[in-house]
């Protein structure tokens, strides 16, 4: 079968947020969400000239959702109580939804919290023919109040690869390419893109 | 522009965190969902919230409400005929 080809990587951090503009309903996004959708935009994709029903998503989300989870939580203190539009994001495959939404892919998807494993699920897809290519992201939010709960430093960054069977792009996918992020520090220049 | 109209729109902009939008942007009659703003079913759950908050109107349920959320000329109307209520 064809190789599979690492089309691009891109890696963001809170700190590329306020320059990003990605349509007005950006802002009701959740942080990671938030990150998430740059980061894929970031990847430079023209999803106009792919199957979309053939493109897959992996989302490995480090920290989950703990992040919105306190956020939502402290909101039951305010007057009337937390946003609802809050809560739709305390599901940590959220931002799977908001990928597939703005780039209207509806190929498998993947969700996995507290690792970075999604890698070898999209592998798996493109080497069974369920999916031509994948949009792999790799999300870690512990914003400064999480992190003082669990004790671990505040961090907030998104690391994405585009998967594809063929074609040309950065290098082949090798069997020890198992971490986005580590993937993606590799690739990645320092204006977080390749 | 009627001031109440003006407020309702800062308050649903700043509720639903439109971002590089302003009032004078959002047309009074424009469908709020679908085209016109493109809201959508979880922005109408941020809305009620907002009435309720800030307007003390209570929706209980969004199918009766589906009328006042037709544009923002309908819910302007639709919350001032409450608060006379």
């Amino acid at each position: 079968m064809d190789n599979l080809i690492i089309a691009a990587a891109s890696r963001v951090s809170e700190a590329d947020l306020p320059m990003a503009r990605l349509g007005k309903r950006f802002g009701r996004l959740d942080l990671a969400s938030q990150l998430v959708l740059l980061a894929v935009e970031m990847l430079g994709i023209d999803f106009d000239t792919q199957r979309r029903d053939r493109v897959g998503i992996c989302l490995a989300a480090r920290a989950g959702s703990l992040a919105t989870d306190l956020e939502f939580w402290r909101g039951r203190d305010a007057v009337g109580g937390p946003s609802p539009t809050l809560f739709a994001y305390t599901l940590p495959s959220m931002a799977i939804g908001e990928i597939a939404i703005r780039h209207r892919l509806t190929g498998p998807n993947l969700c996995v919290v507290g690792s970075d494993v999604v890698l070898a699920g999209a592998v798996d897809w493109l080497r069974r023919g369920e999916a031509e290519a994948c949009v792999c992201v790799a999300c870690e939010v512990v914003t400064p109040a999480l992190a003082g709960l669990i004790g671990v430093p505040p961090v907030a960054t998104a690391a994405a690869v585009y998967v594809q069977r063929g074609g040309v792009g950065l290098r082949v996918w090798e069997e020890n390419d198992r971490d986005i992020a580590s993937l993606c520090a590799v690739l990645c220049g320092h204006n977080g893109r390749n | 522009m009627d001031p109440f109209t003006t407020e309702l729109k800062a308050r649903i902009i700043e509720s639903l965190r439109l971002e590089d939008t302003t009032p004078e942007q959002i047309d009074d009659d424009a469908p709020l969902f679908g085209e016109g703003l493109g809201l959508d079913s979880i922005d109408a759950l941020e809305l009620v919230a907002m009435l309720e908050n800030q307007y003390h109107v209570v929706i209980k349920d969004l199918e009766v409400g589906r009328p006042a959320f037709q544009s923002v000329r309908a819910l302007a109307a639709f919350i001032q005929a409450k608060r006379a209520s």
